[in-house]
């Protein structure tokens, strides 16, 4: 008997081992690696940059930068806004604090927006958002003392807002509040992508009864109220009784931190674009670059923010098979160029501007750039998604074999021009030599500069390249007295998804200011406006003018009308006026760890969708 | 002595006046970074413009901002005292900032000093006094190797194998003082040990050699015959004279750290004033650069006078009027 309950046991053990064996086993030929856990609410998103490099110090009202705009996409609720995901469907625009969208009436020039009720901002204020905290964010925009960046977009557009009031008390004409769901928007013309403004996060909802304390350009940042899914942490303590007993908020520090949590008050049957997964979002400050790859690979961050992945750690990504998915790619939505200044030898000549885009070898600068993971190869002005795809690679007016640049056909252009006097296809004046080209200090900015010189030199185009600083490049490119022949270090991206904020800013005529000035080219130049910026107008020199083409197209209210419109006039501008050498429409690039169980990218701010994303980490904001 | 302090004390006053108006001149002439233009963003106005130049007080002639600045300081702002203004980029007062940051590089400068004078001089001394053994080459190869390699190098090296790979340090970023002692002791301690092998290894050859010389003085002689114990003839005798030019050093030495480790303080992230200094230098952030020349230039010159009196004490030679 004894035996025999012996080997019972010894056959029960071995089916228990079976059991568990098979169950261990899977079904998947490799084995058991256990499947990614589906996305799910709760845990910190973690992660970090070398610097946040806020333009206007976090203040809703100034503030120009692309991260900044994500941030707020989870903080300020704008009267419309998009899905903050990736691709086409990231850039339709739906109703946030608005029921919907509205069409103009009045043949363009009235806006009428009702808002949904019950939608609060966070503590300590408690209180409905309403039509008269929208009016307060446009009285802010208009007043001059606050510089908001972008006030371009609603100056002369919306009446009686003029840029110039000299405090956000004063009311804005045009916005009218017959009630507190219902705001009014009158303008001065027809703008078909008024709606796109109104995304803009300068828009959004402001409390007079804090913001009116901060009377100085940048100086909100600190002390932002939400109305989004989340708030800054710390914000609830803020003390509101009175201006001087305002501190800045604990949850930022702009050379440190910003952490944001959850905003009580928020309601989410309000709002159909946010899912809001994780319970908090911690973006810190870490100076050493390779420490936060580092940490994101370690699992101490969750991602990497706006930072570029070093070329050693993207190739260690894209070439090892268990980190590939964790390397995520999208359209940047923007277009980094040569820039040719039109009113100096020998860029007044459109036969060298087509000479110069003609020879460039592009693919030797996507490589300096990192290669294909950095982005395509730009053959056109404005990225095809910003058109709708109406406009797409497959457009390249100035073709070469593996876009390696065509020496020869750019020499046919060059004949034609008359600073090629022996007609031999190279430059042979004195304006082609020895011109200043600026550029930025850093990778990948000096590692194209060797391609980009030795293409000029092919049609005899001699220049001196001069580094600084991204700040200092610009700030020199700018000054339009400063007359920069050519630069390396632009790039322009996207306002809002409508062609118009590339076209206008960059091609108007009425864009050339003396400082500050985004019309690098001088599209429109001409004696009378040369006269007013204190610079040489080109003698015997006809600037191209697109000013008609940019109006006709911004009177269109059809998103596709303007899309075609708006690819007509990038043909025109390649073909006719040359103002750049578009190089490269980039792709940003986040690494993630696999404690990240959804990724999603906002196309609006192309950068990460903070509130799209879902972590498994049990983190929580301590 | 005091006389000769309290002048002293006069002449730091003046040469960091001479410093900060150098600076401030530099500033306006350097190439073309115009925080008004930066700060007023995207197609700017030129009434936009000028209204943040104003803010930023950018439109008052140089030598009134300069005079403005010194009042400042020694008066106080809106800000409180000292009145450094507010930065451009951070639209947050200065002051603030300073001393958050001033405080991690005195953690860092202190804490390295330290380190590398408890491993520099037992060393440079142990080397001196058995000078050609196998110790004293092994250590001074040690000393050559660390004096030549890159803190950079270093700092990335002690990273990858402490925190990424052996899991035993917490990683990068400064954890004040008052919040853990725990935990600003962990962070620091990569840093200080990482900075401070470069200025032991100095040290350590600096001190073997000044010690070998000192050793063969006649007085050293003339100790030894009189009978006293060999360990009193080295410490007593021998090293006190050998350190004197060390003092020299850790003061200078010292003072620059103080003006910040900046490849250090970016290798480990902590947000110290080297750092900041650099970042500012590139924002054009006038008020941070100007905050840090002040703090530099104090700590350079008041570190020189500390030293100064600390040698007049130990070599009794040495006498101020």
């Amino acid at each position: 008997m004894g035996k025999r309950r012996q080997r019972l046991r010894l056959v029960g053990l071995a089916l228990a081992v079976a059991m568990v064996a098979a169950a261990c086993g899977g079904g998947d030929e490799g084995g058991g690696a256990p499947a990614a856990p589906a996305a799910a609410k709760g845990g910190v998103l973690r992660t970090a940059t070398t610097d946040f490099g806020f333009t206007n110090g976090f203040d809703v009202t100034g503030e120009y930068l692309g991260s900044a705009f994500t941030m707020y996409g989870a903080l300020v609720r704008t009267l419309v806004t998009y899905k903050h995901i990736a691709g086409p469907p990231g850039n339709v625009l739906y109703g946030d604090l608005a029921t919907e969208v509205p069409q103009p009436t009045d043949n363009g020039l009235t806006y009428t927006y009702k808002l949904k009720p019950n939608v609060k901002f966070a503590p300590p204020l408690d209180r409905a958002v309403t039509s008269k905290d929208i009016a307060y964010a446009f009285q802010r925009i208009n007043t001059q003392p606050l510089a908001a960046q972008y006030a371009v977009y609603y100056i002369g557009l919306i009446e009686g807002l003029d840029g110039k009031a000299k405090s956000a008390a004063t009311p804005v004409s045009g916005i009218q509040t017959p009630d507190d769901q219902t705001i009014v928007f009158k303008l001065t013309r027809a703008s078909g992508d008024f709606n796109y403004r109104l995304a803009m996060p300068a828009t959004g909802a402001i409390p007079e009864e804090v913001a009116k304390c901060h009377t100085k350009a940048g100086d909100y940042g600190r002390f932002l109220i939400a109305s989004g899914p989340y708030m800054i942490q710390g914000s609830d303590q803020l003390d509101v009784s009175s201006c001087d007993a305002q501190k800045p908020i604990s949850g930022f520090d702009p050379s440190k931190k910003l952490y944001l949590v959850r905003n009580p008050n928020y309601d989410q049957s309000t709002d159909t674009t946010r899912t809001n997964y994780v319970d908090g979002i911690k973006f810190d400050i870490d100076t050493n670059l390779d420490d936060i790859f580092n940490k994101v690979q370690a699992g101490s961050l969750d991602s990497s923010f706006t930072d570029d992945a070093p070329p050693t750690v993207l190739q260690k990504y894209a070439t090892d098979a268990t980190l590939k998915n964790q390397i995520h790619s999208n359209n940047g939505d923007r277009t980094w160029y040569i820039t040719m200044n039109w009113a100096t030898p020998p860029f007044d000549d459109l036969n060298v501007r087509k000479a110069v885009n003609q020879v460039m070898d592009k693919q030797g600068m996507l490589q300096a750039w990192g290669g294909t993971v950095a982005g395509d190869i730009a053959t056109h002005i404005m990225p095809p998604d910003v058109v709708g795809g109406k406009l797409g690679a497959d457009y390249n007016p100035y073709a070469s074999e593996g876009n390696r640049g065509d020496e020869a056909k750019a020499k046919e252009f060059m004949k034609q021009s008359k600073y090629d006097t022996d007609k031999d296809g190279v430059c042979d004046a004195a304006a082609c030599s020895n011109l200043v080209m600026i550029n930025r200090n850093v990778a990948p900015w000096t590692n194209m500069e060797p391609v980009v010189v030795s293409s000029l030199e092919k049609i005899g185009i001699k220049v001196k390249a001069r580094e600084l600083a991204s700040s200092a490049a610009y700030t020199t490119i700018q000054t339009v007295k400063n007359m920069v022949p050519i630069a390396l270090n632009a790039g322009w991206g996207k306002d809002y998804p409508d062609a118009s904020s590339f076209a206008v800013p960059l091609f108007m005529k009425d864009a050339i200011i003396p400082t500050g000035n985004t019309n690098y080219a001088l599209l429109g130049l001409d004696q009378a406006k040369a006269g007013e910026l204190g610079i040489k107008f080109p003698a015997g020199v006809q600037v191209p003018n697109v000013d008609t083409d940019i109006n006709a197209c911004q009177e269109l209210t059809e998103a596709d009308q303007r899309n075609t419109c708006f690819a007509d006039l990038d043909k025109k501008l390649m073909e006719q006026a040359a103002p750049w050498v578009p190089y490269l429409w980039n792709k940003v690039v986040v690494i993630t760890n696999p404690s990240v169980t959804k990724y999603e990218f906002d196309q609006f701010s192309t950068e990460m969708s903070i509130t799209e994303m879902a972590v498994s980490n049990k983190e929580t904001m301590s | 002595m005091w006389r000769y302090i309290v002048r002293r004390l006069i002449w730091v006053v003046v040469v960091v006046l001479i410093i900060t108006a150098f600076t401030f001149f530099i500033f306006f002439v350097m190439p073309p970074t115009d925080p008004a233009v930066q700060f007023a963003g995207k197609n700017p106005t030129p009434e936009q413009i000028a209204e943040v130049r104003r803010q930023f007080g950018l439109d008052k002639p140089v030598w009134q901002q300069y005079g403005l600045f010194l009042k400042n300081v020694f008066t106080g702002d809106e800000y409180g005292w000292p009145g450094l203004g507010f930065s451009f980029v951070t639209r947050s007062p200065v002051k603030d900032q300073l001393f958050d940051r001033v405080w991690v590089t005195i953690s860092l400068a202190i804490g390295a000093a330290v380190v590398w004078l408890a491993i520099g001089i037992p060393i440079g001394i142990i080397s001196a006094v058995r000078r050609g053994s196998l110790l004293d080459r092994g250590t001074m190869l040690g000393a050559l190797f660390f004096v030549s390699a890159p803190v950079f190098w270093l700092g990335l090296m002690a990273l990858w194998l402490f925190w990424y790979k052996l899991h035993i340090s917490p990683g990068t970023g400064y954890v004040p003082i008052s919040q853990s002692f725990g935990g600003w002791l962990s962070h620091m301690i990569m840093p200080w040990v990482v900075l401070a092998l470069l200025y032991a290894a100095f040290y350590a050859r600096m001190t073997r050699g000044n010690l070998i010389e000192t050793m063969g003085q006649d007085y050293i002689r003339t100790a030894r015959v009189k009978g006293l114990p060999e360990r009193t003839v080295i410490l007593k005798h021998g090293v006190r004279a050998s350190l004197t030019p060390v003092v020299t050093l850790i003061g200078l030495d010292l003072g620059a750290l103080l003006g910040g480790a900046v490849i250090t303080e970016t290798i480990f992230n902590l947000q110290g004033i080297g750092q900041w200094a650099v970042n500012s230098v590139f924002q054009g952030d006038l008020p941070a650069v100007l905050a840090v020349t002040v703090v530099v230039a104090l700590a350079v010159t008041l570190m020189n006078l500390i030293v100064d009196v600390v040698y007049a004490y130990l070599d009794p030679r040495v006498r101020y009027t």
